[in-house]
This record gives C-alpha cells, structure tokens and sequence, in this order.
C-alpha cells in the first residue's frame, strides 16, 4: 500500500481568455498553476469551483504545455456555469487520464478522420499533432459534419489544413441555409468523395454516438478491418481513475481503459452504441 | 496453517486493554440481529464467535457513505475489527484491487487499510441467503484477513493469516502455540459440516461462472420480468460488500466530497446532453448483474459478488437473485 499523491486534487488554472465558436460553443484558454501536460485523445476533469466538474478532451496543441484550450458545447449544467464565467477565475482541472491516439503507429499511413459536431475539439488536437508529424504521414484526411453551417466551430481551420501539404478537409452540413453552398448530407456522405488507400490507413471516429455507430458501420463497408478503426468514446467519465464505476461499457472503464479503442477491442460488446 | 490458542477469559480481558490503545468493533447481536458494533468494555462479553453473519458489510470501515476527499485527515486511533465472515473479507479483496492499484492509490482508503487488522470469524453454521461456496469461497478465512478467530467452548483458537496478525498476537503474552490437535480436528469437522449445509441450501445454484453466462445469454424480456418489484431504491448496491461506486461533489475551494452512488439509482450514466444508457429501470437492473457475474470477473482477479446474500435480504420488493438465476438455469 504505498503513499502517493491525493488522486482527486485538482490543480488550479487561470482563465486568461473565452473565445466564442458558434452560439452553444465557447473555447476556454487556462494557463495551469502547475506543471501539466497530455497527450492527444487523453481527456481532463474541468471544474467551476464549487459547482462540478466534467470531462473534456483538450482541444489544443499537447506540444503547447503553458497554456491549455478547452471547447465546450453548453449542454448541461456544469458546462451552463462554464458558459457564464469571465476571464480572469480559477478553474480546477484534474488529469490528464486515460489512453489517447497511438499517433506513432500512424507513422507510414494515411489517416482518415470522420468528425461530426464538437467532436472536432479532440480532432483539432490530434489534427495539431499530426501536423507536427506529417514527415511520417502518407497523408491526413477530414471528413466532418455539423448540423448547420452555423453549427461549425474552428472554420479557419478547413482552410489551413486544405493548405498544409499532405492535408485535405471536407465539410458537410445537415441542413443547409443561404449561407451554404457545399455538400448537404450526413458526415459519411463525404467519404464517397475521398481518394484513399483502406488497406495502408487507419480511421479515427469521434463524434455524437449516433454518428460513431453508423461512421464505424460505412468504415466497416469500405473496406477498413475492425482494428484500423479508432474510436473515441463518451461516456459518464466522473472520477477518471477507473474506480467511481460511472463510465463501465462491458467490462472497460471508458475513462482508463479508453477513451480512444480500436472497434475490434470493443466490437464483442453490444453496450458501446446504447 | 499456524494456530494459536488463548483461554476465553484471557482473550475477553486482552480486548477490554486493546481498547486503551484501539478502536474496536465487533460483532455483537442487537435488536436487527448481528452487526459489526463499536466495543464498549462491559460489552466484551457479548462479542459472538462463529456465528454467520453481520447485518451490514465491512465495506463501510473502508468506504464512508460520504467523506471529503480533500482535507487531510487528522490521526485516527488504530481499529480492530473483530469477527469478519469470509464473504466480507472476500469482498475487501476486490475493493483492495479498485482502490489500492498502483497507478492511482486512494490515499483515504489505503490509510483506513494500513491502519486496521481484520480479525475474520469462522462461520459455523449458515443463514438462509449464505451462498459463498457456491461462488467457490469458504465459509472461514485463510487470505487476505490478519487473523481468524474461532470459539470452542472456553478456548480461542486463532490462525495467523498475515505478518501483521502474527506481530499482534506476539503482544498478547497469554496467546500460546495450539497444542491440542483435538480442537483444530474439531475446527476441520465444523468447516465441513458447514460446507455441507450450504451445499444442501444452495442445491442447483449454478457457480459463479455459469452464472455469468446464465446473465450473458438471458433473453430479452427477462429483466423487464424481474424488475417489476423494483424500485430503484439501491439497497442492494449500498448492503453489498463489493459494490464500489461514488459520485465527486464539488465544494467551494475546489474541494472534492466523494460520495456512495449505485447503479440503480436513476441518472447514473446520464452524460451532459442528457443521453443515459440506463435510462430505464430493467436496463438498470440488468447492469448490477452484468457489472457482478459478467464484466467484473474480466477486469478483476476477486469475486465481484461473495454469496453473502444480503441483498436478498436487503431488498424491499423481495426480489432473490438466486431465484432468477435457478430460473435462468431451466
């Protein structure tokens, strides 16, 4: 029984600036009073002091460790406080926990990303690390789609990375206004229109489990093998230790064993799409 | 296995001078039955030996209901607690695996753990819901605890199980190596009468194994059968000396209140968004099953349900596990 550290201490982090990505979503810049990095795909615990705390995937840079970017969507009620504050607080954040994307066995590869609504807070991280790799990349595919044009967070972003050799990015909307002249349809709509070799590339899915069930299933058809599939899942990641029992799917706890897992880690579990 | 003896009037004045130094619990029969109950000096009379089984688990000496997981704690007087079924014990081992890996200690529960010996009790004689061998566990201690302890007449008989036991006996200068083969011979008959006992109430109780594929292969509508009763009231999951689940409340000064949470209860996976798995009831009466017999044994080395039956006992819609699962079996 050795002594260790108190595992739910959080850490405190200034709130230096709130960047505003589409109505319901807003990007908070918090600069850690301690020592504090992760890796791509891992998630952290963020609290409002005295109110709650919930898991988010970074959505900046793991090479940038003096400042961390965290998207959240508003959608319940920790995320309604994160919502209201003002810059200059002090957030407490715990992690970071569990297991990322193994980006060194993307090395050689080509690598599809299929992203759909603020799944594409994690993705933009991963994205940042892939850019840092891209020597060792084949090439970097997104495919992403978000309700509505106004929906879509990040837009810079689909023209840099369509600027950046070795990278394209394709967006869809669900529902088009006059605003849109792009493609209309799901995000698996857009993988008829990609130019990629299956057998040589691996697939990352992170997006509303709606959009997972059926992006692994359209993967699945193409042609992709279980294990090349990458998914991130969400459950209720409370504790992020593995022990407060909130997130079990089948016998992982999403928060240690994951987030991210392969579907042929996970595919003999009729638990992961409920 | 080592055995030690000690005369019943020296064991009852060695425990009233324990409690100078130790908090002690014990078992002691109250108005509900049988519960671990914290040890008075006139009271060391009525601690019960041999007897199955307290009405609460040992899991609270090491999971409070709510504490703050924040604060450093004050010193806390040593504890003994004295007369644990194995069942308990067996349960100890599993939350010993969720809370003391290696990777993320609970600072909180391993202090609880260094500082308390588990006294275990031999159980001779069974109650209506025991069903431990069924699941492959003993009805008496050989892991895991520091000690176990058994009555015979005026005699204690005690087996030293760990190093911590065995320096805790050294300290008793009444305790004596246990000469007479008689007694332990006495031991070995009760453990097998009692073994048999349970093997006549548990008749066609399939094994912890089997009874994960029974859960497994369980039709569609069964659960929505079975949990007709049920009223989410988590009395099982909180009564059950392996159920481990908290909730991390937030206090002003980012200070963390972790409390006991159940599967159960309704909004337990809910996730921001508000999509929850187990929205409805029999999905989340199905989970304690599939977390116990199916998934647990996969992640876990320890049962994940010891056979104490308490939560048949605990159940206020009178649901009995066992039953669903003799009906799974036909």
């Amino acid at each position: 029984m050795p002594d260790q550290k108190n595992i739910y201490k959080a850490i405190r982090a200034k709130l230096t600036n709130i960047i505003d990505e589409s109505p319901l979503i807003k990007t908070f810049v918090l600069v850690p009073e301690n020592e504090f990095s992760f890796k791509t795909g891992q998630f952290i615990e963020l609290s409002v002091d005295g109110i709650g705390e919930a898991p988010f995937t970074p959505s900046s840079s793991p090479l940038v460790t003096e400042k961390l970017e965290v998207t959240v969507m508003k959608t319940g009620y920790v995320t309604d406080y994160m919502h209201n504050l003002k810059p200059g607080v002090h957030m407490g954040i715990r992690g970071p926990f569990g297991r990322g994307y193994p980006v060194e066995s993307f090395y050689g590869k080509e690598v599809l990303i299929l992203g759909g609504g603020c799944g594409l807070a994690p993705i933009r991280s991963l994205l940042f690390a892939l850019e840092s790799i891209k020597d060792k990349l084949v090439k970097v595919i997104l495919c992403y789609g978000s309700k509505t044009p106004a929906d879509c967070i990040y837009k810079p972003i689909f023209e840099r990375l369509n600027n950046t050799e070795k990278f394209e990015a394709y967006r869809t909307v669900d529902k088009a206004d006059e605003s849109w002249d792009g493609s209309v349809g799901v995000a698996t709509t857009l993988l008829s229109k990609i130019n990629i070799s299956i057998s040589n590339s691996v697939a990352v899915v992170c997006g509303p489990p709606i959009m997972m069930k059926f992006g692994t299933i359209r993967l699945l058809e193409m042609g992709y093998r279980d294990e090349q599939i990458y998914l991130s899942m969400e459950k209720n990641m409370s504790c992020g230790l593995g022990k407060c029992g909130h997130c079990m799917m089948g016998e992982f706890f999403v928060c240690r064993d994951g987030p991210v897992f392969t579907y042929n880690e996970i595919k003999h579990n009729p638990e992961i799409w409920m | 296995m080592q055995y030690k003896s000690i005369k019943k009037e020296d064991w009852d004045k060695t425990m009233e001078q324990m409690l100078l130094s130790y908090t002690i619990f014990a078992c002691i029969e109250n108005e509900h039955g049988l519960d671990y109950e914290l040890l008075k000096p006139q009271d060391v009379q009525k601690i019960s030996y041999n007897k199955p089984k307290p009405v609460t688990s040992l899991k609270t000496f090491f999971l409070p209901v709510k504490e703050n997981v924040s604060l450093e704690k004050a010193y806390e007087k040593p504890r003994i607690i004295l007369g644990i079924p194995n069942c308990d014990i067996e349960g100890l081992s599993l939350l010993d695996e969720v809370y003391l890996d290696n990777e993320y200690t609970d600072v909180f529960y391993s202090n609880r753990r260094k500082n308390t010996l588990l006294i275990a009790s031999d159980c001779f004689g069974i109650q209506e819901h025991c069903h431990c061998s069924s699941y492959n566990i003993k009805a008496y201690s050989e892991k895991h605890a520091d000690l176990a302890i058994v009555r015979l007449g005026e005699t204690i008989l005690i087996r030293i199980i760990s190093a911590k036991g065995d320096d805790f006996l050294k300290k008793i200068p009444a305790v004596q190596p246990a000469g007479n083969s008689d007694l332990i011979e006495e031991i070995e008959k009760e453990h097998l009468a009692t073994e048999a006992l349970l093997s006549k109430s548990n008749t066609g109780l399939a094994d912890y194994k089997k009874t994960g594929e029974l859960v497994t292969n369980a039709k569609d509508g069964i659960w929505e059968k079975y949990s007709v009763n049920c009223v989410s009231c988590g009395a099982c999951t909180t009564i059950c000396p392996t159920c481990t689940c908290f909730l991390l409340l937030d206090r002003p000064g980012f200070e963390k209140v972790k409390q006991m949470d159940a599967c159960q209860y309704p909004g337990f996976e809910r996730v921001a968004g508000g999509e929850d798995a187990l929205f409805e009831l029999h999905k989340r009466f199905r989970n304690r099953y599939m977390c116990k017999y199916v998934w647990k044994p996969l992640k876990f080395k320890s049962s994940a349900c010891t056979g104490c039956g308490r939560c048949i006992e605990a159940c206020i819609g009178r649901i009995n596990k066992n039953e669903i699962f003799m009906e799974l079996a036909k």
